[in-house]
């Protein structure tokens, strides 16, 4: 007998396997629709006769079409995404070189978003209605109308090249090599106006759904018994009424993974940041079709294994939704 | 038949409006900076004598009243700019908007009406869109197949429908069970007739909240797609207008503040609308 938790997963497995492979099928037909030659769009700009062959030999244009898609979907799936046009290398090589410094950027956002959006829509929910909320609402819907980059740029004008607090582009120090303590103290420093960039559009959407789901758990009946044996507000806010608002906290940070991976996209390129996003900017520039298809199926991937866990993370949240 | 639909609460009709915008003063102020937008945008040629793709040796002067917003580093006036690269925002805005807002609403109510399979297979596929990243989708589309007025239109509808299906959806399943609807059944309305005679009318309102919300939400696409340097050159919008302003974010603020504060004025004021609406 599976535990509730284990067939939860293995329905969302099953969501999730054909979703990328639908994403991979995607990618396959997306390349064999684009105008011209697929061999020579995967071999960029004036390639010669030798190079297009060896293309055309190494992806099986030579063969029949539903060959050259199982062959194109085992080795997406395997991780090989063939290689760059531009460095050479694999491209799986790439992107993982990069994937770390996207990791630590929308991870550290990511954090500082909950945090701040979770207390921000609990207070405002346990004021529903007062001149404190009516701001938060409006301050979390200019928050969620600004694009991301504009906002980026914005921050770059005044605390960049007006204040000077910050610097504005990179992720550390370009003339010193700091070591140890100070080289982290160095990343933390470049860090703070892009996180504040990227946290800000998924910290007002957390608190405008949280503050929903705050306000309609604060109307149960569970909350009314608390309050009638006596249970502090604090205890009423985050024992009780909190523990069944966060699965709608977790759902939205799920659901808005893709948003904010696109978010890091943009954030990256306004301030140069050398992660996944300068790779997306880079091979639209340099026309690099295997590592942009590549860097896209393996942001995907991530983004449905995100959701996966997200699910899974509401069911252990919330016995209720394991059936 | 038809009077029964029309003691349904929430149908569209002038004095629902009416109500609703009088109790909202977001709504107003929403759809006062979506105006002020508009009327810069449709009127250009008249608010500005500058050509937004002349050329000139005036490179990156600052804000004066011969250039109220400056101009760029091939001496174009930024005012004009903004104005008529709004053009390009707006236009790619409401055709993808009409496009997400027809196939969302299809399929809320194929969903909603029908129920059963045809549900469960329809919101697997709704629960899959919401999942893909529907940014880096349009970027990997544009990318591939060429950019566009056309591509980015299509691209941004096609993607962004989940949200109205799952609204409509909603609504159609409340609606589905009211007495006017087996009222149409039983005087053998086909189920298209009772579809789009008896149930679209009352998730019209619903749509109006969708298509409001999707405009943003399609320009701010847009936005995205222009700035990673996948718009039309042709059009130039103001995504398009930002990305070049990113070149010379030290040297000149001008060419981000301004088409930046039109480009947020305008989602800030439909998604005004949209909630206030709600």
């Amino acid at each position: 007998m599976l535990t509730p938790v284990a067939r939860l997963l293995l329905r969302r497995l099953a969501l999730a396997v054909p979703l990328v492979v639908a994403v991979v099928t995607f990618t396959f037909f997306l390349i064999r629709l684009a105008p011209g030659d697929p061999a020579a769009i995967l071999a960029g700009d004036a390639p010669t006769p030798e190079f297009l062959a060896q293309i055309r030999a190494e992806y099986g244009f030579d063969q029949p079409i539903w060959a050259q898609f199982l062959a194109f979907l085992g080795k997406a799936i395997t991780g090989d995404f063939g290689v760059s046009l531009y460095t050479k290398q694999p491209v799986f090589t790439v992107i993982l070189e990069r994937f770390p410094a996207t990791v630590l950027m929308t991870g550290t956002a990511m954090i500082v978003a909950s945090i701040i959006g979770v207390l921000v829509g609990v207070a405002s929910a346990n004021r529903a209605g007062s001149p404190a909320d009516a701001a938060i609402s409006a301050a979390s819907l200019l928050g969620y109308s600004l694009p991301g980059f504009w906002v980026g740029q914005l921050l770059v004008l005044v605390f960049a090249v007006g204040l000077d607090w910050f610097p504005a582009t990179g992720m550390e120090a370009a003339r010193a090599s700091y070591t140890g303590w100070r080289h982290v103290e160095d990343v933390a420093w470049h860090m703070v106006l892009p996180v504040t960039t990227l946290a800000l559009f998924l910290l007002t959407l957390i608190a405008r759904f949280t503050r929903a789901a705050m306000i309609e758990a604060l109307d149960q009946d569970y909350v009314l018994v608390a309050e009638a044996k006596g249970a502090s507000r604090g205890r009423i806010l985050w024992h009780h009424a909190f523990r069944n608002a966060c699965v709608t906290t977790v759902t939205v940070i799920g659901l808005e993974f893709g948003a904010v991976l696109a978010g890091a996209v943009v954030v990256e390129i306004v301030f140069g940041w050398p992660g996944l996003g300068r790779l997306f900017y880079d091979a639209i520039y340099r026309r690099d079709f295997p590592l942009l298809t590549g860097a896209f199926m393996f942001s995907s991937m991530i983004v449905i294994l995100v959701n996966m866990v997200s699910d899974v993370a509401c069911a252990l949240l919330d016995p209720r939704i394991r059936r | 038949m038809r009077d029964a639909t029309l003691s349904v609460p929430h149908r569209l009709t002038p004095a629902w409006l009416v109500r609703l915008r009088s109790t909202q003063t977001a709504t107003v102020v929403g759809a006062a900076l979506v105006l002020i937008v508009a009327i810069g945008v449709v009127f250009a040629p008249i608010l500005t004598a500058a050509d937004p793709l002349a050329l000139s040796s005036d490179i990156l002067l600052a804000p004066s009243w011969a250039h109220p917003f400056g101009t760029d580093d091939l001496g174009r006036d930024t005012f004009a700019r903004v104005l008529y690269g709004g053009r390009a925002s707006l236009v790619i805005g409401l055709f993808s908007a009409a496009i997400s807002v027809v196939v969302g609403m299809t399929i809320g109510m194929l969903a909603g009406f029908f129920g059963g399979a045809l549900d469960e297979v329809l919101m697997r596929i709704t629960e899959a869109f919401q999942i893909l990243p529907k940014l880096l989708v349009a970027v990997v589309v544009v990318a591939l197949l060429g950019s566009g007025l056309t591509h980015e239109v299509l691209v941004i509808g096609l993607l962004s429908w989940p949200g109205t299906a799952r609204v409509i959806r909603g609504r159609v399943q409340v609606i589905r069970h009211e007495e006017f609807i087996a009222a149409a059944e039983m005087s053998g309305a086909s189920w298209l007739r009772v579809l789009i005679r008896h149930v679209a009318p009352n998730v019209l309102p619903f749509l109006l909240v969708s298509a409001s919300l999707q405009v943003a939400s399609a320009i701010m696409s847009e936005s995205f797609l222009s700035f990673l340097g996948l718009g039309d050159p042709a059009h130039p919008s103001w995504g398009l207008l930002l990305q070049q302003g990113q070149l010379f974010l030290s040297e000149a603020w001008w060419l981000t503040t301004f088409p930046g504060i039109a480009l947020a004025m305008t989602i800030l004021g439909l998604n005004l609308v949209g909630d206030g609406l709600r």
